[in-house]
This record gives C-alpha cells, structure tokens and sequence, in this order.
C-alpha cells in the first residue's frame, strides 16, 4: 500500500468515525438531550433507547467492533504465528479504528445513560478510549520501522545526521544555517517521567520549533533560496527538530508506555467482563434484540 | 486497581438500568427483579396485574380506560414503562388529547372544558385503596353526585341527567315539566322557576325545592288578590294565559267583588264601566267615577260634587229615593199638598230639571191667579201665605173682616167662588177680589131695582145674612101701616108678582097708596 493510499483508507477511517458520531448524534439529538423522565415520551425512544431497534443494535454491533478490535490488534501482536501478517501500524490502525466507532456506536446504546452495573463497564470503555488516544500519543513518540519495530538511540542519532547531510547535499545549506538549527535544539535527554511534564514539553517545544522555523525561513529567503525549496527545508528541517526531540524523551516516553500498558489493558478487561454480565442479564430478560 | 474496578464496582452498583418511579421506589433491588421481569422473556401484564388488583378488576368488569381496545391487548409497559428515574411519569395521560370516550365515560359540555383533577381527586373516588394513590385517574364512578353535591338534598333522586345537563348544571335543561305532575302551560312557560320553586334552608344550606310542591290550588303559589270572595277555583274564571284575561265572563258572579251589580247594572256591559279591558278596575266610590253629572255641579258641597246616591239607586236615574225627611232639612219643608205632588211639578221647568230655587216664594212655582185683582192691605209681596196654607188652595185661611166685609150668617156658609167667581164673556170663569161690598154686586136684584135709592140697594134695611127672610123690615116704618085686618094678611095679597118689560118680580113699592089697589 503506498503512503498516498494509506493516507486515503485513514481519512476513510477517519470519516467513517467521525460520520457514525455526527449522524447518530444529529438523529438522536432531539431524544438524547431529552431528561430521562421525558423520553419515553419521546418519538425516537422506540428506536434509540437502549432496547430499541437502534439503540440495541449499535450496542450489539459496537461491543463486537470492540471484541474484533481488541481480539485481532491482541492475537496479531502477541502471537508468533499471525506475526507476518500484514504491518503491525496498520493492525493497530484497525484496532484504533474499531475501539473508537464501537464505542461510540456503545455510547450512543448507552443514550447517554449511565447507571446500574453496565455503567462500570461503560466508563470502563471510556478510560480505555482515553488511554488508547493517550497511548497514541505515547507511541508515535518512539520513533519506529515501517514494521513497528524501535529504533535505537544510536540508529536515531544516525538518522539525524543524514538530516544534516540531506540539508547540506541537497540544498547547499551552509554549515552556519545548519549549527545555527542545531544550536537551538541540543539533544538534552529528558529524565522526567512525568506525563504531564513530557506533555507540556512536547506542547512548549512544538511552539518553540514553529517560532525557530520561521526565523529560520526568513534567513533561508534572505539568502535568496528558492522558494519552492525554503518549503522542503523548513519541512525536513521540522522533522529533524521532531526527530531531535524524540530522541531527547525517549528514555522518559519509554518508561511511560509501560506504564500505560497497565492502565490500558486491566479497563479493557473490566469493560469486557461488565459487558458480558449486561448482555447476560439482558438476554435473561428477553432483550434479545431481532434474534 | 483491576481489581478494585473489577469487583468493587459491579457490587456497589446494580442491574437495574434506571430508578423506579416513585410508586415502584420500594421494588428497587435486585431481589426483586423477578417481581415485575419474567426470567426468558420481558415484562407481562400478569406481573403488573397481580399488583394493580384495582386495573385487573375493571377489566374483569368489563369497564373503565384498560377495557378499551386501545388498553386491552397492549402490554403494561407499553404505556407505563419504567427505570426511567424517581420523576418519571408512569401514567402519562396527555389531559388534552385523551379519549374519554373510551374510559366509558364520554365528556360533554362542561365535562369537557374542566381540567382532569377537577373530577380525579381523591375527594371523589370512593374507593380508600386507590384513594391513597396520589394522582390516580381511576376509581370514579359514572355516578354524577360522586363528585357533584347533591343540591335537592336527596329529594329527586339520583338520575341527575334526566333533567341536567352537561352543558349547565343550573340550567336543567333536560327536564320535562310536561312529564311533572303540573303541566306548565301559558304564562306558566314563562315564569322563571324560581318564582314557583323558592329557594329555602334546608340543613344549614340553600335548598330549592321542586318535589312535594302544592299545586292544587292557583293560591298555592298566587296571592289571592279576592281574598277568598270567589273561592279556590281560579280556574273557573281565570286563564293561565294571564290572571288578567277572564273566561265564562257570562258565569261571572259580580256580586262576590267589592262591587255587586244591581238593579241597572246588572245588563250593563263589562266594557261600559271596565273602559280599556276588564284587567283596568275602575273606580266605584262615586257614581260620577262612571256617570256623568247630569246636574251639572248643581248639587256640590264644599267645592265637591255631591255623589248620586244621595237621591238615587242603582234601579235608575229617573227615579229617586230622596225623601221627603231630605226635603224637609231643606230650607223648603214640604208640608201639606206639596208633599203629594211630583218633584217635577216644582223642579222641571219646561223640559230641564231644576232642583235649585231661588226663594220660598209660592210664585216661584204658582202662578198668582189673582193678578192684581187682591189690594189688601196685607197682600204683599206675593205672600199667598196670608189666604192660603200649602194643604190646599181652597182651603183659605182668611179673615175676612180684614176686608171691612165681615162674613156673617149664610155668607159664612158659602164658598168663597159664589162671591169671588164670575164668568166672563168667553164664559171663562173669573175670579175676582174687588173690594166692593155692595149686594147686589153678587145678589140679585131680585126686586129689580124698587129698593135702590141714591144708587144703593141697601138691602140690610131689610134683609140680614142668616137668610133672605125680611126680617128687619117694618111695614109701619113705610108710609102705610098695617093696622086692623091689614095684619092679618099675607103679603103677597097686597104684593102680587107681575109680569112687565122689567121682568117678574113682586111689586113691593106703589106710586100711589089706594086701597083700591087691593081692594076691588
């Protein structure tokens, strides 16, 4: 799959998420900011309640995108056999994919409403939710293969410095423009592990970078560089900077997404488990959907 | 932590999906799932039912809302779902768009402009079970005086719409008074009921009562204006059309009003007196409130009119009961032939009555037939009175020696008119009162003038009143007296009657004494 192709099937996934949240949302508006007591009386109460058509199918079909979601991203990373198959990235796109529509096709069988016991497993899903984004965030600050395998310090030490030589071969840049880039961002390692205080690095130095760029852009104009290359500079100057940074948290991010595993994994679990004593208790009930 | 998540939180929290309503708060737990929840399958109505006993009951009975087709084959939770929070409306009845119809219970009129809990208040429902729940719908009757206060207090039963209306409870507009036992008819249809049917306390409250009313009888309701004159039976003269308008009027007793009818009232029309209709009651005090003053203010007292009845009955104008007692206190008292003769002789001149008469004078009414014929000295002014009484004009009371002409002897025994009357020319009788006293003026001369001497008769010399008899004559006072034989003769041997151009006569007087004369 080329990159262009890979970037189409995201924004597809990315539509398709996003569509499912707006369109139930636009449906059910007028029935989900209806007060409890209220929507029974409701039109749409019929088919948006938790056990209405609707409503209980976007749980069904939402807890099985969650189940597959979960199941297949697990079985393909964790066991040897399914390891060949297809790129772990694109894996864990799915699985982000279908733990990101399944819960919100989950919220909205929920209709907003979070009580009794399945409400356990509903914020469950929702601290899972929370944390795969958090975790997203976490991860892309590894730098890793195309396959998701790490990089090594070293490796990524490399790789800075072919950013350096791409800027001087194939730009002509001189190595004042470029000490000057690297001046303003020396790889200091960060030995924080704070997720706050990497967060608030991160965020402080995106700026940073935009602030160094720009100076540096009207630097490369004044020496009278096309402009057509000040853009492909600037850009591969901002994944070196990118690059420079991750290198300098990586020990902190590393210690971080340990961590994070913890967290993620024992809510997936409580979400699974409360799931499976509300659809018990719903079918013992007769909620059995179409079936 | 997992497994603080994991078994801390299913424990505390529960199945339920959402709060029970109030009503149901006490099921909440998880023990009591099954109470309303069919294992294998959803809720059903039996669960519900065995509860509700008062719903299962009205669908046994066939009646009430959850008897209707739209209640009797949906499930319980169709309308009365639940797990939707403490507030939740369990029974939410849409006030404005529900069928009432349905309930068996069909509103109308005021029923349906009045809002629900007008009628579905406790205040009304009989029952005591579903009394206590707050808000229930059920448990009224079709009964009006459920929840409407009997106003007749238990006096008409208990069929209200039999004469009310949903439209106006006041109003009864559905009642019949023709189906009553007192059938309304003319002015009786207008009459407001009130005015029949007053308003009381009865109990400590208003009470308007329309049963046990007396009818029998107009004086029931009407005032008896006649005071019971004419009895009970104001039917019999009066229509319910209006009091006013009387029928039978030939049947009408008018003897038994403040005004009986007699002697010529009795053929008067009604109209002649009750001017503008019988319903106007005229006046009756005075007969001039309907006659005419034929005197025309001839008789007044004080300014006022004196009424008829002072001289007259109702048995007609012509006659009069004036009496002579009236007269008599009058400044003319009648007395004598004036108490025989008619009024009219005095009192209608030519063809007018006349009752006012100026004066006692006889003339007033006599005429003076002695002309100017009497010059007594005590004749004057008219006054008949000095010869005559008012017992009969021939019976004169009169001195006749006031005349110089004293009655004596057979004169005292004759009728004034041998002397007073006279026939004239026209041989009309003539009465006359001349003071000449001589005798011959009525007398005779029936020696035809032999005694009359320096015009005078004097017949006294030998005549006196008793009779004609010569009794004062003296033959020896005349130049021949009787002497010897002469006395004892008759007269009329000496004075024998001839026959000559002065008539027949004795001759008493000789030109010549002889004896020859007598004797041959």
């Amino acid at each position: 799959m080329s990159k262009t192709l890979h970037r189409i099937f995201i924004i597809i996934l990315i539509l398709i998420g996003t569509a499912t949240f707006f369109y139930f949302g636009m449906y059910g508006y007028n029935y989900y900011t209806t007060s409890n007591e209220e929507r029974f009386f409701n039109g749409l109460h019929k088919l948006l309640k938790p056990s209405g058509l609707i409503g209980h199918g976007l749980g069904i079909i939402g807890s099985l995108m969650m189940i597959i979601g979960v199941s297949a991203y697990m079985i393909r990373k964790r066991i040897r056999k399914f390891v060949r198959i297809g790129f772990l990235k694109h894996w864990l796109e799915m699985h982000i994919f279908l733990c990101s529509v399944g819960p919100i096709l989950v919220l909205y069988h929920t209709a907003f409403k979070f009580g009794g016991i399945v409400a356990v497993s509903f914020w469950s899903m929702v601290a899972v939710v929370l944390s795969g984004v958090i975790g997203r965030f976490i991860y892309i600050q590894i730098p890793r293969t195309i396959q998701g395998q790490e990089y090594s310090l070293d490796e990524l030490k490399s790789l800075d410095k072919d950013y350096s030589d791409r800027l001087k071969t194939e730009f002509g840049l001189d190595d004042s423009l470029i000490v000057k880039l690297e001046y303003f961002n020396k790889i200091q390692i960060h030995k924080r592990t704070n997720f706050i205080s990497i967060g608030w690095l991160i965020f402080k130095d995106y700026f940073i970078n935009k602030k160094l760029l720009r100076k540096y852009k009207k630097e490369l104009i004044s020496k009278k560089i096309e402009s057509n290359k000040v853009k492909a500079i600037i850009k591969l100057c901002n994944s070196k900077l990118v690059l420079l940074r991750r290198i300098s948290l990586l020990h902190s991010v590393h210690i971080i997404f340990k961590y994070w595993h913890i967290i993620h994994l024992p809510f997936a679990i409580v979400m699974l488990i409360i799931m499976l004593v509300h659809v018990t208790v719903a079918i013992t009930f007769g909620y059995t959907w179409i079936f | 932590m997992f497994l603080l998540v994991t078994f801390t939180f299913p424990v505390l929290a529960q199945v339920s999906p959402g709060d029970l309503t109030k009503a149901h708060a006490y099921l909440e737990g998880m023990s009591n799932c099954t109470k309303c929840h069919h294992i294998g399958g959803q809720v059903r109505n039996q669960e519900c039912l065995n509860c509700h006993t008062e719903i299962s009951k009205l669908q046994n009975e066939k009646r009430g809302y959850h008897n209707s087709n739209d209640v009797v084959n949906k499930n319980c939770f169709d309308c009365h779902s639940e797990h939707h929070g403490r507030n939740f409306r369990i029974i939410n009845l849409n006030e404005k768009n529900f069928d009432h119809s349905k309930t068996g219970f069909v509103l109308t009129g005021k029923h349906s402009k009045i809002k629900c809990a007008d009628c579905h208040k406790p205040d009304f429902i009989r029952d005591n079970k579903i009394k206590k729940n707050v808000g229930t719908f059920l448990g009224l009757r079709s009964v009006c005086m459920d929840c409407h206060n009997d106003e007749h207090q238990s006096t008409l039963g208990s069929k209200c719409e039999s004469c009310h209306s949903s439209e106006n409870f006041k109003s009864a507009s559905m009642f019949n008074h023709s189906q009553a036992k007192y059938i309304l008819n003319g002015s009786h249809l207008k009459v407001e009921c009130i005015k029949c049917h007053p308003i009381e306390m009865r109990n400590g409250k208003k009470f308007q009562k329309f049963r046990d009313l007396a009818f029998e009888s107009c004086n029931s309701c009407h005032q008896d204006i006649h005071k019971g004159k004419f009895g009970n039976k104001c039917e019999s003269c009066h229509v319910t059309e209006s009091f006013r308008t009387i029928k039978n009027l030939e049947k009408f007793d008018h003897g038994k009003t403040n005004y009986p009818l007699i002697g010529k009232h009795v053929p008067v029309k009604c109209n002649d007196c009750h001017k503008g209709g019988l319903k106007v009651k005229p006046k009756y005090e005075k007969c001039i409130n309907c006659h005419k003053d034929f005197h025309n203010n001839e008789f007044t007292k004080n300014g006022a009119v004196t009424d008829c009845v002072l001289c007259h009955d109702v048995n007609g104008f012509e006659f009069t009961s004036y009496s002579i007692e009236q007269h008599s206190k009058t400044k003319f008292k009648l007395t004598g032939s004036h108490l025989a003769i008619p009024c009219l002789t005095c009192h209608k001149k030519n063809t007018k009555w006349e009752f006012r008469i100026d004066g006692d004078a006889c003339v007033n009414c006599h005429i003076n037939v002695h002309g100017n014929s009497i010059t007594l000295k005590n004749y004057k002014g008219n006054n008949c009175e000095a010869c005559h009484t008012a017992e009969k004009w021939n019976a004169v009371a009169f001195e006749h020696k006031l005349t110089g002409f004293e009655l004596l002897g057979a004169h005292k025994r004759q009728d004034c008119s041998k002397c007073h009357s006279s026939k004239n020319e026209n041989t009309s009788k003539v009465i006359s009162f001349t003071s000449k006293s001589e005798c011959i003026y009525c007398h005779k001369d029936v020696h035809v003038g032999q005694f009359i001497k320096n015009g005078i008769a004097d017949c006294e010399r030998c005549h006196h009143f008793n009779n004609w008899n010569p009794d004062r004559f003296d033959h020896n006072k005349t130049s021949f007296q009787l002497e010897g034989a002469h006395l004892k003769q008759p007269c009329y041997k000496c004075h024998k009657t001839i026959v000559d151009e002065k008539g027949k006569y004795i001759k008493y007087k000789f030109d010549e004494v002889k004896c020859a004369l007598c004797h041959l």
